[in-house]
């Protein structure tokens, strides 16, 4: 069974692992199961899992500095699991390297979703980019630098392409605020959301349908943007 | 002035006390005198006593006894034959002196008693009105601070003493002192400590140097001390009685909390339940409509469960004050907008307008908890109001801040209720009718004023709305200024 992806659950509560080891064994996944983060970093470091699912709150040490270890010696995808209300750890996290979150309590079709678009980034991530990203009627051609809604070309600012080239490079993962604003604009600007609230109204207006209700853009509350893309 | 200095003024009084009931004495012996062909001497022994009397009136027994001895002298000398010598012929005239001693010695001492009698009930009076006073000002008093400033005001009054520290114990214990200035650096001239039944409560230091401090006036600033003991006693027990008070509340207010989450928490309960036993059992065929239908309400109901939860979460945060904005600099629209989206399928009943303007200019507030604001006004409006009408969402810009307007076309609260619709499981309607934790608007009500906004309920002709205001500004500042980005592709 070597095709089938490995993924690590590190999580401290046995009804989560049982319903998550059930459900991804019959999506055909290898699952691997600890409940406490010292195992879990044991069974990483033995295994190399292709996806580790995080939760934040363990027992015996902070989520965020298993993230931090973890990410140390490996760079194979992190999906981390929170509750409500804890923006600043996901943020956190995120921050470290991991690559995605899902809040408590979560549909399955999220966590399925969250699992394929962070094996497909990881092994893209060896090869080279994917040259044209397709989402509905957009199409975002990374190597030309042309963005077009079906035949038309869509004129865009040097910013508002940098940050679109961003989201559409990495669609379908969570991005942070800080992330976003340290690529597109740099270190010095990392905390002016604003400029990001404002730039990614702009894309919006240019890129969407209905700007306040958008299908390719969308907000994390709390947290940054999703682009979403064609699968 | 220094203590000896003070002695010596005493003394010199007392001297002088004397040599005025000397001079005195000697004027009148000296009219007499001019008189004595015209005078019986037992006229004269008579008269005398006029200037004896004075002198003990004003000067006190001392001058008194002094004078009737040397008026003795006097008359002997210069009135009794033979004049000009202290011996008597007559026995009658021996009698008449006895007499005049005896006579002048009591009325020296009944005048001076009656004079220190005087004195002392005037002294007892000053010292009632002195009490009168400050008890009336300790009456009604419910806090340490002020009935520490009323007794250290009236120590420092009634003393006349140039500094006075009063420190008080309790739970907070704090230092009141009288003028504003830090304290002299000798240690103080009296201590009383403020006694209460079950304990000192703290003390009285008065600094005095001026003049040395009365038994009768420290007996009076310990009166003072047990006067502001009972008082603070009182305040005590009387802050204790509000503290009960507010135990109590909150403890109804924990049995309400309790009967009414469980309430809502066992429905969704019961459905989920229900639902997963039948499709786990054989009841339900496997391709039936039922098992989606079955399927749908676990779902649903699990997401009902989740909002309970979190809006109990947020509550208890917003009480314990531990609701802290994580503020940015957001765009209002795009926060309406994204709860419209989520809100999609609930609202499919009503029609919901959104007059955001884009133009608004950007709010520092805490996107998730703002949403969270959104989504409560808005599912208040589609819960209470008929189906098929209009929700309403307006915001404009009102001098330093951004006001909102969330409205629908349900049923108008009593004005007397308007206010009380945001306290925690207030339901003017009946329960059974629609459900929730009736902490929704209380929700609201505690983020709002966490971002420094203020929110309020109004009667429309036609419905009812909820506004609310948030700063546009952030710890001064308005929003930043943006990079320009002219260059284009």
């Amino acid at each position: 069974m070597s095709n089938a992806p490995h993924i690590l659950v590190i999580d401290d509560e046995p009804q989560i692992l049982r319903a998550l080891r059930t459900i991804l064994t019959e999506k055909g996944f290898k699952v691997t199961t600890a409940s406490r983060g010292e195992e879990g970093l044991t069974f990483a470091a033995a295994s190399e899992p292709d996806l580790i699912i995080l939760d934040l709150g363990l027992p015996d040490m902070n989520g965020v500095e298993v993230c931090t270890r973890l990410r140390e010696w490996t760079q194979n995808p992190i999906i981390i699991l929170s509750v409500r209300d804890s923006e600043r750890d996901k943020v956190a996290a995120l921050d470290q390297g991991a690559d995605d979150y899902l809040t408590k309590p979560f549909g399955i079709e999220e966590l399925l979703a969250r699992v394929r678009v962070a094996l497909r980034h990881s092994v893209h991530a060896s090869e080279a980019q994917n040259k044209i990203v397709k989402a509905g009627p957009l199409a975002i051609d990374l190597v030309w630098h042309i963005v077009k809604r079906g035949d038309e070309e869509i004129k865009l600012t040097g910013t508002e392409y940098k940050l679109l080239a961003y989201l559409a490079s990495n669609h379908g993962r969570v991005l942070t605020h800080q992330s976003i604003l340290t690529h597109v604009w740099g270190p010095a600007d990392a905390d002016h959301t604003e400029y990001l609230r404002v730039y990614m109204r702009q894309l919006r207006k240019k890129l969407e349908a209905d700007p306040e209700r958008p299908q390719y853009i969308l907000t994390e509350p709390g947290i940054g943007y999703r682009f979403i893309a064609d699968e | 002035m220094n203590q000896k200095g003070i002695i010596i003024s005493a003394r010199m009084s007392r001297f002088w006390q004397y040599l005025l009931a000397f001079i005195l004495v000697t004027a009148t012996t000296a009219i007499f005198f001019l008189l004595r062909s015209a005078l019986d001497t037992t006229l004269i022994a008579l008269l005398y006593l006029i200037p004896l009397g004075v002198i003990t009136a004003l000067w006190g027994l001392g001058p008194g006894i002094t004078g009737a001895l040397l008026t003795f002298l006097t008359f002997n000398y210069f009135f009794i034959e033979p004049y000009y010598t202290f011996m008597v012929h007559r026995p009658a005239d021996v009698v008449v002196l006895v007499v005049f001693l005896i006579v002048a010695v009591v009325i020296s001492q009944l005048v001076a008693q009656a004079q220190a009698g005087l004195a002392a009930a005037t002294a007892r009076e000053r010292e009632a009105t002195q009490l009168y006073e400050i008890s009336t000002a300790l009456t009604g008093l419910h806090d340490d601070h002020s009935i520490a400033q009323i007794l250290a005001k009236q120590v420092y009054a009634v003393s006349q003493g140039e500094y006075v520290e009063l420190s008080i114990t309790g739970t907070e214990p704090f230092v009141f002192h009288l003028p504003e200035i830090s304290p002299p650096t000798r240690a103080s001239e009296l201590i009383i400590p403020i006694q209460a039944p079950r304990g000192v409560l703290g003390e009285i230091r008065l600094w005095r140097a001026a003049s040395a401090i009365m038994p009768s006036e420290k007996r009076l600033f310990q009166t003072f001390a047990s006067q502001a003991a009972l008082a603070l006693e009182r305040a005590w027990f009387a802050q204790a009685e509000s503290r009960a008070q507010i135990l109590e509340e909150s403890d109804r207010l924990k049995s309400a909390i309790l009967s009414s989450v469980s309430h809502e928490l066992r429905t969704p309960l019961s459905t989920i339940k229900a639902a997963a036993s039948s499709l786990r059992g054989k009841e339900v065929n496997w391709d039936s409509p039922a098992r989606a239908e079955l399927v749908a309400a676990i779902d649903d109901e699990a997401d009902h469960l989740n909002i309970l939860v979190g809006n109990l979460l947020d509550m208890s945060r917003i009480e314990s004050g531990a609701l802290q904005p994580k503020r940015e600099w957001n765009i209002l629209s795009e926060i309406v907008g994204s709860v419209l989206a989520r809100m999609k399928h609930l609202a499919e009943a009503h029609q919901i307008e959104m007059d955001v303007p884009e133009s608004l200019p950007l709010v520092p507030v805490d996107y998730v908890q703002i949403e969270q604001v959104f989504t409560n006004l808005v599912s208040n409006g589609l819960k209470y109001a008929p189906v098929n009408t209009i929700v309403c969402i307006q915001a404009q810009v009102e001098g330093e801040s951004i006001h909102v307007q969330v409205s629908n076309q349900g049923p108008q609260v009593p004005p007397e209720h308007l206010e009380r619709i945001f306290d925690k499981f207030y339901r003017i309607t009946a329960a059974d009718r629609v459900t929730g934790t009736g902490l929704g608007l209380s929700i609201c009500k505690g983020i709002i004023e966490a971002h420094g906004g203020r929110i309020w309920a109004e009667n429309l002709p036609n419905g009812l709305a909820f506004n609310f205001t948030l700063p546009l500004t952030w710890d001064g500042a308005k929003s930043l200024q943006l990079p320009m980005d002219t260059e284009s592709e």
